[in-house]
């Protein structure tokens, strides 16, 4: 058997029961009626409040107080979406330093084999593409491509730079086809002492886009070697390297 | 979020050398090679041998061919050789001539002499139109001395002053031949 008592709220809210049941029957004045579980235990926890019977309204309560940081949140974030589908003006300075550049992207990978082509001691020859981009400052910028021998002919008794077994022997180049700049004059001498013109690049050429650069998107040119053919190279095989350089300024 | 945050730094960092290596570098190597192998070439210098006699008469008719040779052999086990040849005999008839001569003894022989590289013939040869015979041999690692130029051959040739040969103007084509291994 339940134990109850009746206390009433405000007009259009719940009228509670004392209770001592499991189960009781909440009227509103409206006439809307629910079922409560409740224990043996009175509700009521201060003045007018409805505490075991608005339990469910606190939930909504509860519910909308950790809801709200949410869509404050929600609001924020939606905000410039809103704002962006208005009309909106603005200015945004950009400001690019281009500064004068010079890249070799590419040197062949396996060496440059110098070969015999023809009758016997004809000069031994070989080329080098090289794939480079290249950016000379306005007016008064300039820029090479270069080329030096950095370590001599090995094993020894065979083809030398710095010292041929026969005076005028010589590693020797010509440039062709440079698609940016200037390709070398003449025939050019490597020199494991200096290093010699490829390219040569006046103020104001750069690599790609058209318009005042070069077309192409890298470029290139082809290095010509020609060493000569001494009967006094002993037979083996032979290798120096080279080091090439681009400048730009 | 800490996580996340060290994995986008992790790739930003990782990421950072492939952008400069797009950017070129401003200075590459490249190896060049070569590779010697035995080689001779030989230039004659006198495009002809004139054989004149002098002195009394039937002296032989004597004469030279000199050449430039440029030789490099193997330097284990290589070798080589400047040969010569008749190709052609002298003609028109009723002259010299190395494959039937009018008289027994009657030859066209030379004699060697080198300036560089290489061993000169020995003695007096005969020329034939059948074989090749020698003016110079080289052993391994023989090399051409005098470059750019050339080292030099001299054949000396002498031909029997027969008087059996009818006046008149002969000639034979020699053909010398060098070759290294």
């Amino acid at each position: 058997m339940a134990q109850f008592e009746m206390t009433r709220s405000k007009p259009g809210t719940f009228v509670a029961l004392r209770v001592r049941a499991k189960r009781i029957l909440i009227v509103s004045e409206q006439g809307r009626y629910q079922f409560g579980s409740l224990d043996m235990r009175t509700f009521l926890s201060g003045p007018r409040s409805l505490s075991g019977v608005m339990s469910p309204l606190e939930r909504v309560g509860r519910l909308i107080a950790r809801l709200a940081p949410l869509v404050v949140w929600g609001a924020l974030l939606l905000a410039p979406i809103r704002l962006r589908a208005a009309t909106l003006t603005t200015t945004q300075t950009l400001k690019a330093v281009i500064s004068p550049l010079g890249g070799l992207f590419s040197l062949p990978l396996s060496p440059v084999t110098l070969a015999k082509t023809g009758t016997a001691f004809n000069n031994y020859t070989g080329s080098l593409a090289i794939n480079y981009r290249e950016r000379t400052t306005q007016s008064t910028g300039g820029g090479t491509i270069t080329v030096q021998a950095t370590a001599d002919f090995t094993p020894a008794n065979g083809p030398s730079i710095a010292s041929p077994p026969s005076t005028g022997d010589k590693l020797t180049y010509t440039c062709s086809g440079a698609t940016l700049g200037t390709n070398c004059s003449g025939t050019q001498t490597v020199s494991t002492t200096a290093a010699t013109n490829v390219v040569t690049f006046s103020a104001s050429e750069c690599t790609g886009g058209g318009g005042s650069c070069s077309t192409a998107s890298t470029n290139s040119v082809t290095v010509n070697f020609t060493l000569t053919n001494d009967p006094k190279y002993k037979t083996g095989s032979y290798s120096a390297t080279l080091t090439v350089t681009i400048s730009a300024s | 979020m800490k996580k996340i945050l060290t994995l986008v730094g992790v790739a930003l960092l990782l990421t950072a050398p492939l952008a400069h290596a797009q950017l070129g570098s401003s200075s590459g190597t490249t190896t060049v090679t070569v590779a010697p192998v035995a080689e001779a070439a030989l230039n004659i210098t006198n495009g002809s041998t004139p054989l004149t006699s002098a002195g009394t008469n039937f002296t032989n008719y004597t004469g030279s061919t000199s050449l430039t040779y440029y030789i490099r052999t193997t330097l284990s086990g290589g070798s080589g050789s400047i040969t010569l040849k008749v190709t052609t005999d002298f003609s028109p008839a009723n002259g010299p001539s190395v494959t039937t001569p009018p008289s027994t003894g009657d030859k066209l022989a030379y004699t060697c002499t080198l300036s560089g590289a290489g061993t000169a013939c020995s003695g007096s040869q005969t020329a034939s139109t059948s074989s090749s015979t020698s003016v110079a041999t080289f052993g391994a690692d023989a090399h051409t001395v005098t470059f750019p130029g050339g080292d030099t051959a001299t054949t000396a040739w002498t031909l029997t002053n027969d008087p059996k040969y009818k006046t008149g103007s002969y000639s034979a084509v020699v053909t010398f031949t060098i070759s290294a291994s």
